[in-house]
């Protein structure tokens, strides 16, 4: 009988070697098992039923009897893999946005004796990028071989076209589709749906395929990450814990109001000893109305010096020192958690008392979203080198854009970021005998963008730019050093990098030419197009790279007609290149490029119907790049953040050094993904557009 | 969820899919559905929108 005690042990013994199969399965694939997780801003997903028990039980007794099969497996196919192989191994070294004419002048003055060996002894040419030149475009190009019409990332925003608002084009971070409510409490009995929008396939997945073995270490767009044989950690767009792209926060005993575009002030009180404050982390989404959790802290004066005191730990805190990463627990209402690190730095005391934290890095080892594949692959780089920052674009440039660092902190931060990165590539160099490993830093990019205003001048981090660019030849030195025997190197760069001083406002310009409206017959608008007038507008820009036609069909209010549509490209982009300003002297805009003649692919619909190519000093405005428009049309760039790549690609290649011998008329960032593959000996896919230089 | 396709389908769409200069058939008929599902998802609110966006360097 079913009740008897025989029936009960048995029942009792079974349901707990499933708990022990399950917990075992989950070691084994974690993000399979739908523990309990975060999804930043999107809830949370709790272990389900027995069926997943169940399932969970079984996959785990399979993956552990099969383990030794698929091992043999691998090395078979790994042994055929590289029997055509040309190559060991290869490295690819990405310096986000290392400038040729930088380059060259500073090897030319003897300052970057590495790269020039490498030149003088393999090659080096300028590197032709992508339409538009951004990264995300660009290292999507990198890793598929493929132009952005094959991949779908055009730039960093898309637009939806019901709405017109923006979203980011490369990842997509949803909310579980099933929740259980029981009072004000929401159950989520779903994961939080996570898409990389990247499409097309990797040059590594189709390597890994074949057995070649990869270790791709922040290379862009590749978060959410793919699975594929071979180890992955994901880059830009990875959001902070609340889901955003990085926001920082400020404790301040400042009492005026000051708000913050990309980050949050918050209020610090005094006390006798020091001053109290809370961290506001992600909502609680088991909660009806998912108030934001929060973390309290105190920080107390002890003898002239600061220490943090948070969760139960001490910190201390030395005015202009960052402290180590802090690992900070947000506990909801039901009692799962979500972990994010974080670094504080005391940016003042007298007579105000100030804090900074960096956005809440999700933890590498407990990511509260999947960042690595495997998914175990963050936590254990994170267990062999330490926590390291996480956040698509990691270094906190919005802090400084802001004020709420200074350039010396920011620089700090930044190369701290970079000795992770580079720990990473070096343990994945001297640890790779064989296969492929491509690492790409941000920190070249980074220090552009904010330090350009200072090159040329006489005054503080005037030499910021170069003494970085000496920083990464010492690291493409470094690579060298792992690429004696058969193996082949790339050092490379997505774009160059050229002044920002003056933001185009399109939108401006459109309305100023009858072809964009605003209702009630104002000249201004809100972000995000708030009153456009959409049944007169036939013309509208999002982003960093192009503008689109509101075309009818297409888009949800579209007046366009298709028919229309060629002539009025034509027109748009006459006038558009005759932009002038300052009296007819300058020319903010030297191309503007018809996208469909730029390439062909099954995503070309979703792309801008222009995009912009600006001369040097010139880029899209901060306000047009969110869909608002000005008063003014051409407006100068008074932010930190002066030195852009967003302009005419002819103006901004990247560069190629090799230790081979290229020989390619006019090499492209989409010839490496091809090139990788016939290094290995395999033939590239009719569908990849790129030619491999040997 | 896993859909079978007949055999004369499944060899047209692969033929439509190198055509298009899609990297495989799976990766054209996502597309093809994405698409459709797209016409009926509703889009996140505004300020949700400007949330996520926070934090990224090239925007204000």
């Amino acid at each position: 009988m079913k009740t008897s005690p025989q029936y009960r042990a048995a029942r009792g013994a079974f349901e707990l070697a499933l708990a022990l199969a399950a917990l075992a399965y989950a070691g084994l694939h974690p993000h399979s098992a739908q523990l309990a997780y975060v999804g930043p801003g999107a809830g949370f997903a709790f272990l389900g039923s027995f069926l997943t028990l169940a399932a969970g039980f079984f996959l785990s007794v399979f993956s552990l009897f099969s383990w030794p099969f698929r091992m043999a497996w691998r090395a078979v196919r790994r042994r055929n893999g590289y029997r055509r192989a040309r190559v060991k191994k290869i490295i690819f070294l990405g310096l986000d946005g290392l400038d040729p004419r930088l380059t060259e002048r500073l090897m030319a003055e003897g300052k970057l004796p590495n790269l020039a060996r490498l030149a003088a002894g393999g090659s080096y040419t300028r590197l032709r990028t992508t339409f538009p030149a951004l990264s995300p475009v660009a290292w999507s190009t990198f890793a598929t071989g493929v132009s952005p019409a094959k991949h779908n990332i055009f730039d960093f925003l898309e637009r939806s076209l019901r709405s017109y608002l923006p979203q980011l084009s490369s990842a997509r971070v949803g909310k579980p589709e099933h929740v259980l409510r029981l009072g004000r409490l929401r159950i989520p009995l779903s994961r939080t749906p996570v898409e990389l929008r990247r499409k097309s396939q990797p040059f590594w997945k189709i390597l890994a395929r074949q057995g070649i073995g990869c270790t791709i270490l922040r290379v862009p767009v590749t978060f959410p990450p793919e699975k594929f044989d071979g180890r992955l950690l994901s880059a830009m767009c990875t959001p902070d814990l609340k889901g955003t792209q990085g926001s920082f926060s400020q404790f301040t005993t400042r009492v005026a109001q000051a708000a913050y575009e990309n980050g949050s002030r918050y209020p610090l009180r005094r006390l006798a000893d020091g001053f109290a404050g809370e961290i506001e982390g992600p909502p609680d989404t088991f909660l009806e109305d998912a108030p934001a959790l929060r973390i309290p802290f105190r920080i107390v004066r002890l003898n002239g010096a600061f220490e943090l005191q948070v969760e139960g730990r001490r910190c201390a805190l030395g005015p202009g020192e960052y402290t180590a990463w802090q690992r900070l627990k947000f506990r909801t209402v039901v009692g799962a958690t979500a972990t994010a690190i974080v670094r504080f730095l005391v940016t003042e005391t007298e007579p105000e008392f100030s804090l900074y934290m960096t956005p809440l890095h999700l933890d590498p080892e407990r990511p509260a979203l999947p960042i690595s594949h495997p998914p175990y692959y963050a936590a254990y780089l994170a267990n062999l080198l330490g926590v390291y920052a996480t956040v698509g674009m990691a270094e906190d440039t919005w802090a400084l854009n802001e004020g709420a660092i200074d350039e010396d902190a920011f620089l700090r931060q930044a190369w701290d970021i970079y000795q992770e990165r580079e720990a990473m590539f070096l343990n994945a160099l001297e640890n790779t005998r064989r296969g492929v490993v491509a690492c790409v830093f941000d920190t070249s990019d980074r220090i552009q963008h904010m330090f350009y205003r200072r090159l040329g001048t006489a005054g503080p981090h005037a030499d910021t730019i170069e003494e970085m660019y000496r920083r990464m030849d010492t690291l493409a030195g470094k690579a060298m050093a792992h690429a004696q025997d058969g193996t082949a190197l790339f050092v490379l760069s997505d774009h160059g990098f050229c002044a920002f001083r003056r933001g185009v406002n399109i939108n401006a310009w459109l309305r100023d030419n009858g072809y964009l409206h605003l209702k009630n017959g104002s000249r201004e608008s809100g972000s995000f197009f708030e009153g456009v007038d959409w049944s007169r507008t036939r013309a509208y820009a999002l982003g960093l790279g192009g503008f689109y036609l509101n075309l009818k069909g297409r888009e949800a209010l579209g007046v366009v007609e298709r028919a229309e549509a060629e002539p009025l490209k034509r027109e748009i982009i006459r006038k558009l290149a005759a932009l002038r300003e300052c009296d007819g002297d300058a020319t903010p805009i030297r191309n503007v490029y018809a996208t469909a003649s730029l390439y062909r692919g099954p995503y070309l619909d979703a792309a801008p119907d222009f995009i912009v190519g600006y001369n040097e000093g010139y880029r899209c405005s901060w306000e047009g790049a969110v869909g608002k428009v000005t008063a003014q049309v051409i407006e100068p760039n008074q932010k930190a953040w002066s030195g852009d790549h967003c302009v005419d690609p002819a103006l901004v290649p990247g560069v190629l050094f090799s230790n081979r011998k290229v020989q390619a008329a006019d090499p492209g960032i989409e010839d490496l993904a091809p090139t990788a593959l016939s290094l290995f000996g395999i033939e590239a896919p009719a569908w990849m557009e790129g030619k491999a230089f040997f | 969820m896993t859909v079978k396709l007949k055999k004369e389908l499944s060899a047209k769409v692969a033929k439509a899919a190198k055509a298009a200069g899609y990297s495989s058939p799976e990766e054209f008929i996502e597309h093809v559905l994405e698409r459709e599902v797209a016409k009926l998802a509703d889009d996140q609110p505004g300020e949700e929108v400007m949330r996520r966006l926070r934090g990224l360097g090239y925007i204000d």
